[in-house]
Parts: C-alpha cells; sequence; structure tokens
C-alpha cells in the first residue's frame, strides 16, 4: 500500500472517531496504531513515540500555568481584576463589553489557556452582561473572542507547545504575542464602543475609586510580571517562572486576600493533576501521529505543494499555511494540530527562511482564530454552553468579530519588524539575533 | 459525604461499577500527588540554584512526576469522561443507533488501551537496558505507568460498555454538587 494511502486511511479514522465520540487521543493514537500495522513500523516503537513526545522539559511548564488559572479562579482573587477593569473601562460606551474585554486581556497573562478564561469571563460576566441587556448572543461570542488573548499573550500554552515541538524560543513566541494579543483586545474595544450594545452608562471612576481597585488588584496583578519578567532577563525557563507564581500565590496572593481558602488548595493541586494530564495525553498520541506522517514522508508531500505554488516567497507560503491551519483548526484541537504539521511548517520555514518566531506567531493568531469558527470552535462553543445560548446564534454574533482576527492576522504576516520589535529589543537571542562582534548592540539577520 | 468521597464524580453513575470508585480517588489523589510532588521538586531545583548549591536529581524527579502524573491522569479521566473531544455526533443520537455507537466509540478506546498496555509492558521490559541520568536508574521505571495507564483504560471502557449496555448510556440526572466536575 502506498503512503499516501497509509497516510489517507489514518486521518480519516482519526476524523472519523474524532467526531463520533472518541476522545482525540484515544482517535490519534488509534489511527496511529492502523497506520502502522500497514507499515514495517512496530506498536512497541509507536508507544516509544508517545513516551518521547512529552518527555520534554519545556512541556513541563504546561502544569504550572494551568494550576495558576486554577487557584487564581478557585480562590476567587479574579473578582478583584473584574472590578480594576471596571474602574478602568465600565464608563465607556458598552461598558461591560469593554469591562469584559479588558479582564480577558489581564487574565490571559496569568492563565495561558482560553478554556480558562471562557470559564472565568463566563462566571463573572455573563449574568451581569445578560441583566444589563446585552443579548446571549453577543456575550458568548464577545467572551469567546476575549479569551482567545490567552492563546497569544504569555503565558500562552500554545506557544509552549510550539516552541517545545518546533525548536523555537519560547520567550521570542511570548513577546512577539503581545502585539497581536493587544491588537485583538483594542479592536475588541473598538467594535464594542463602535458597533456593539450601548448598556448602561456609568459614571467615571473617581480617581479614588480607581486608586483602590489598582490597590485591591495589585498583588494578583504581579503575576504576569514575575512570569514575563523571570523568562526575559533569563532568571527562569518557563517552566521554572510557573512554580515561581505558584510560590507566590501561595504564599503572598492567597494568604493575604483570602487566607481562608488554604484549606481547598489540595483539591486544587488534585483538580489541576488531573486536568494537566489532558492536553499531555493528547500531545503523546500527536506526537506519535507526526512521527508516523514524518515516517510516511507526508510533510515533504504536503511541502511540496506549498512550495509547487508558493516557491520561496515567505508571505504566499505564509498565507498558504494560514489558510492550511485555518481548515485544520476547524476540524481539530490546535496542540494536535501544531504537533501533527510541525514537520511542514520546520521544512517551509527552513526553506523561505522565514523567522522561526515570525512563523510560529502568525500560526498561533491563526489556530487561535479556529477557536471562534464552525464547526469545532472550542471557545464558541464553551461560550455558547456556559451562557446558555445556541452555538449557531453565537456563531452569528461572531461574524462581525472575525473581521478584527482576520486584520490581525494580515498585520502579523506582513509588518513582521512589528511584530518581532519586542522580542528584538527585549530578548535579540530569541529571534536569533547575535551579539556584534565589537561588543556593543546586537546583529539581527 | 467525606471529603475524599467528593473527589470521585458523580455524573455517569448509571455507566460505573461503585467497586471501581475506590480505584477512581486512589487515581485522583496520585494525580494531586503527583502535583504536589512536580512542583516541590522544581521548587527545589531553582532554589538550590539560587542559592549556588545546584542539585541534579531534582530534575529527574521533576520529569518523573510530570510523566506519571500525565499517565495517572488520562486513566482517572477515561472514567470520568473527561478527555478532550472533538464532537460528540453519538450524543445527538437515539435508540439502537446510539447503542451502536456508544459501544463502538468505547471498543476504541479499549483496543488502544490494550495496546498501550500489552507494548507499554514490552517497552518497559525493554527499558531495563537504559539508563536515566544523573541517577543511573534504569529508564523501565518511568515506562512503567504506560502500561498501567492502558490497563485501566482498557478496565474502565469495559465497565461503561458493560453498564450502558445493561443501563443504557443516555445520561440520567443527578444531584448538583455531588462531586466535583473537571
Amino acid at each position: 500500500m502506498s503512503n499516501s494511502a497509509i497516510l489517507a486511511i489514518m486521518t480519516i479514522l482519526f476524523l472519523v472517531f474524532g467526531y463520533l465520540g472518541v476522545p482525540v487521543a484515544f482517535a490519534l493514537a488509534a489511527g496511529v496504531i492502523v497506520g502502522s500495522l500497514l507499515t514495517p513500523v512496530t506498536l512497541q516503537s509507536i508507544i516509544g513515540q508517545m513516551f518521547n513526545g512529552i518527555d520534554s522539559e519545556a512541556l513541563m511548564a504546561i502544569p504550572f500555568f494551568l494550576l495558576v488559572g486554577e487557584l487564581m479562579t478557585s480562590a476567587n482573587v479574579v473578582i478583584r481584576i473584574a472590578e480594576l477593569s471596571q474602574a478602568l473601562v465600565g464608563h465607556m460606551r458598552g461598558g461591560l463589553a469593554q469591562v469584559t474585554t479588558v479582564f480577558s486581556m489581564f487574565f490571559s497573562g496569568m492563565s495561558g489557556s482560553s478554556s480558562a478564561d471562557v470559564a472565568v469571563l463566563s462566571r463573572t460576566m455573563a449574568v451581569p452582561m445578560s441583566r444589563e441587556g446585552y443579548s446571549p448572543a453577543f456575550v458568548a461570542a464577545l467572551i469567546a473572542a476575549a479569551s482567545t488573548i490567552a492563546n497569544l499573550v504569555p503565558p500562552s500554552i500554545m506557544a509552549v507547545v510550539y516552541g517545545a515541538i518546533g525548536n523555537v524560543s519560547i520567550a521570542g513566541l511570548f513577546l512577539a504575542g503581545i502585539v497581536p494579543g493587544l491588537m485583538v483586545g483594542l479592536g475588541l474595544m473598538a467594535f464594542c464602543y463602535f458597533f456593539g450594545p450601548i448598556g448602561f452608562r456609568r459614571a467615571r471612576s473617581s480617581l479614588a475609586n480607581l486608586t483602590a481597585a489598582t490597590r485591591d488588584a495589585a498583588l494578583p496583578m504581579m503575576i504576569p510580571i514575575i512570569l514575563l519578567g523571570g523568562i526575559i532577563t533569563g532568571w527562569f525557563t518557563p517552566t521554572e517562572a510557573g512554580v515561581i507564581a505558584i510560590g507566590y500565590i501561595l504564599l503572598v496572593v492567597i494568604t493575604f486576600l483570602n487566607p481562608r481558602h488554604l484549606r481547598n488548595v489540595p483539591r486544587d493541586f488534585v483538580h489541576a493533576g488531573l486536568i494537566y494530564s489532558l492536553p499531555l495525553f493528547t500531545i503523546a498520541a500527536a506526537s506519535a501521529f507526526g512521527w508516523m506522517l514524518a515516517y510516511l514522508r507526508g510533510p515533504i508531500v504536503v511541502a511540496g505543494w506549498i512550495d509547487g505554488v508558493a516557491g520561496t516567497d515567505p508571505h504566499l507560503i505564509m498565507l498558504l499555511l494560514v489558510l492550511v491551519f485555518t481548515i485544520v483548526g476547524d476540524f481539530i484541537e490546535p496542540i494536535p494540530a501544531i504537533i501533527i504539521f510541525m514537520p511542514v511548517v520546520n521544512q517551509l520555514t527552513d526553506s523561505a527562511s522565514i523567522n522561526g518566531v515570525h512563523m510560529g506567531i502568525v500560526l498561533i493568531v491563526t489556530l487561535a482564530f479556529g477557536l471562534i469558527t464552525p464547526p469545532y470552535g472550542l471557545s464558541l462553543l464553551m461560550a455558547s454552553k456556559f451562557v446558555g445560548v445556541r452555538f449557531s446564534s453565537a456563531l452569528r454574533a461572531s461574524l462581525p468579530i472575525y473581521v478584527i482576527f482576520l486584520v490581525t492576522i494580515a498585520f502579523t504576516i506582513f509588518f513582521p519588524e512589528a511584530v518581532l520589535w519586542l522580542p528584538k529589543t527585549l530578548f535579540p537571542e530569541s529571534v536569533g539575533c547575535f551579539k556584534a562582534p565589537s561588543g556593543s548592540g546586537y546583529i539581527c539577520p | 459525604m467525606s471529603r475524599a468521597a467528593d473527589i470521585v464524580l458523580a455524573s455517569d453513575r448509571h455507566l460505573k461499577w461503585p467497586s471501581l470508585d475506590a480505584v477512581e480517588r486512589a487515581l485522583m489523589a496520585l494525580c494531586g500527588l503527583c502535583m504536589v510532588g512536580f512542583t516541590a521538586s522544581t521548587l527545589l531545583d531553582v532554589v538550590s540554584r539560587a542559592i549556588g548549591h545546584p542539585l541534579l536529581w531534582p530534575q529527574e524527579v521533576s520529569s518523573a512526576f510530570f510523566i506519571y502524573g500525565i499517565f495517572v491522569g488520562a486513566a482517572a479521566a477515561t472514567r470520568r469522561n473527561d478527555h478532550l473531544y472533538l464532537s460528540a455526533i453519538t450524543e445527538a443520537m437515539s435508540g439502537r443507533l446510539r447503542l451502536f455507537f456508544e459501544v463502538f466509540n468505547r471498543l476504541v478506546v479499549l483496543f488502544v488501551g490494550l495496546c498501550l498496555a500489552i507494548y507499554g509492558v514490552q517497552n518497559f521490559l525493554t527499558g531495563f537496558g537504559s539508563f536515566r541520568m544523573p541517577s543511573m536508574l534504569p529508564i523501565a521505571y518511568l515506562y512503567f505507568p504506560i502500561p498501567f495507564c492502558g490497563a485501566l483504560v482498557a478496565l474502565f471502557s469495559f465497565e461503561q460498555i458493560v453498564n450502558g449496555l445493561r443501563n443504557g448510556f443516555a445520561p440520567v440526572s443527578v444531584p448538583e454538587d455531588v462531586g466535583t466536575s473537571a
């Protein structure tokens, strides 16, 4: 049987099983196992590839980022961030919609996961927004779109996976994600201001109120600074920054702001211990799938197609990959998509001499967009479920928001200097710059 | 209900044997233990380096807790139906068609679980020939959770198939807040 036929069988089995309701990890593993039975590859080596896929120091950051989100949410400390957002932008047109967006921008700097953001935003903002007359469809669409910022800004778990699998600087991806993250956030605020419901008009917060809200939120707002500051100064790896943030939350944030929650911390650890296994077990299965794909020379075939159309034009290559990832992201989870297609991405990145961080952030923004597009827009599915509105209604309300993402993706592709400005300025080595022989400044390729 | 019992998920009771609740409880406790051990060893690694006395072994301990946690959590998530799903077209079905696909889906999971168990044991045995730095322990100790997870995944899938055929797969209403959902 030809390699293409085996690849087709693996992919079809994965999609059929996945859509029938087999968990993603098992659908991927079943596809690989059946594929390997048609080749000389032993099942023992497939299991070995699953192990190799997760035996990575960089992936060890994921449990800590999930635990940060878990502790902050269950200790109910996030309400202080919502109050700060209210004091900052609650007086603007579309007050609570603006608050939701700003709240998400702040919380994204701690959670790293859009699923956590959807859960927190739905829990804290959906009821007050509905009470003020915002339509449930709009609320779900806004929460879903705002939650995707978590995949763009540090400590994005998508960036950790991309960096670990693609051998790209995670710190570089974190820093490069800030500009697109701000673009989505500010774009949503502008959308709510000009096109969204007016909402209740509130008086602007007094300086005293703003100061009080800032003081109350000061301790939790240090978390993004600890995470990013430790990484870009070179003090910590992302994993170590995560554990330092955990120590800070336990010893400072919860101890001072909600000491009664300390007795519930063991439960948070149990819960985090369970939820971190879910993406990582999927990563293990996706790694075996990606390895099999590479064994069957799939990346060479796909890269050959793209190469044939785009040659070595970096913009065209990125546009075609955006197209591929938009389609793929509509059907499967972003993390398996990254792992399965990483060999293709690496080959095209090298052949067109594209900066690895630039390519990474373009694809991460694309996959974040996939979280609110049908049929498998996970964030939109979750938000519509939590808010209690039909997915189709939430989808209709999301359509105008797509423009913000399309503009952000185009900007990220065509203005690499703007996107890479932060990593080049703060952590030049992360984007391939090296110290000038004279000793002053950096030379960037 | 005691706090220990509280970590067993209350939903889908009609698909579970009460006798396996203890296994789920133990797995959840192991998840917490792995998370605590992983956090503590990573913290020790950072602190020992910061005070100028770097230790090598905490890194290996961290990665062991990390890997054990993944496979223990995956096994627990199978019983709790907590895994990540693309879609659940089957849940929209009814009657015999639903029964067929619910069983089929679990047979796929059972098949993968058995492969993990059988070929994981082979990996485990092969792992006695390679060693992990710096402890120089056989890497087999890191491969052990794979067949362990596979066997439990197969057991929980079998449990759901038997109970689903007996009681049906459609969810039945349960009292709120009896357990904790992921």
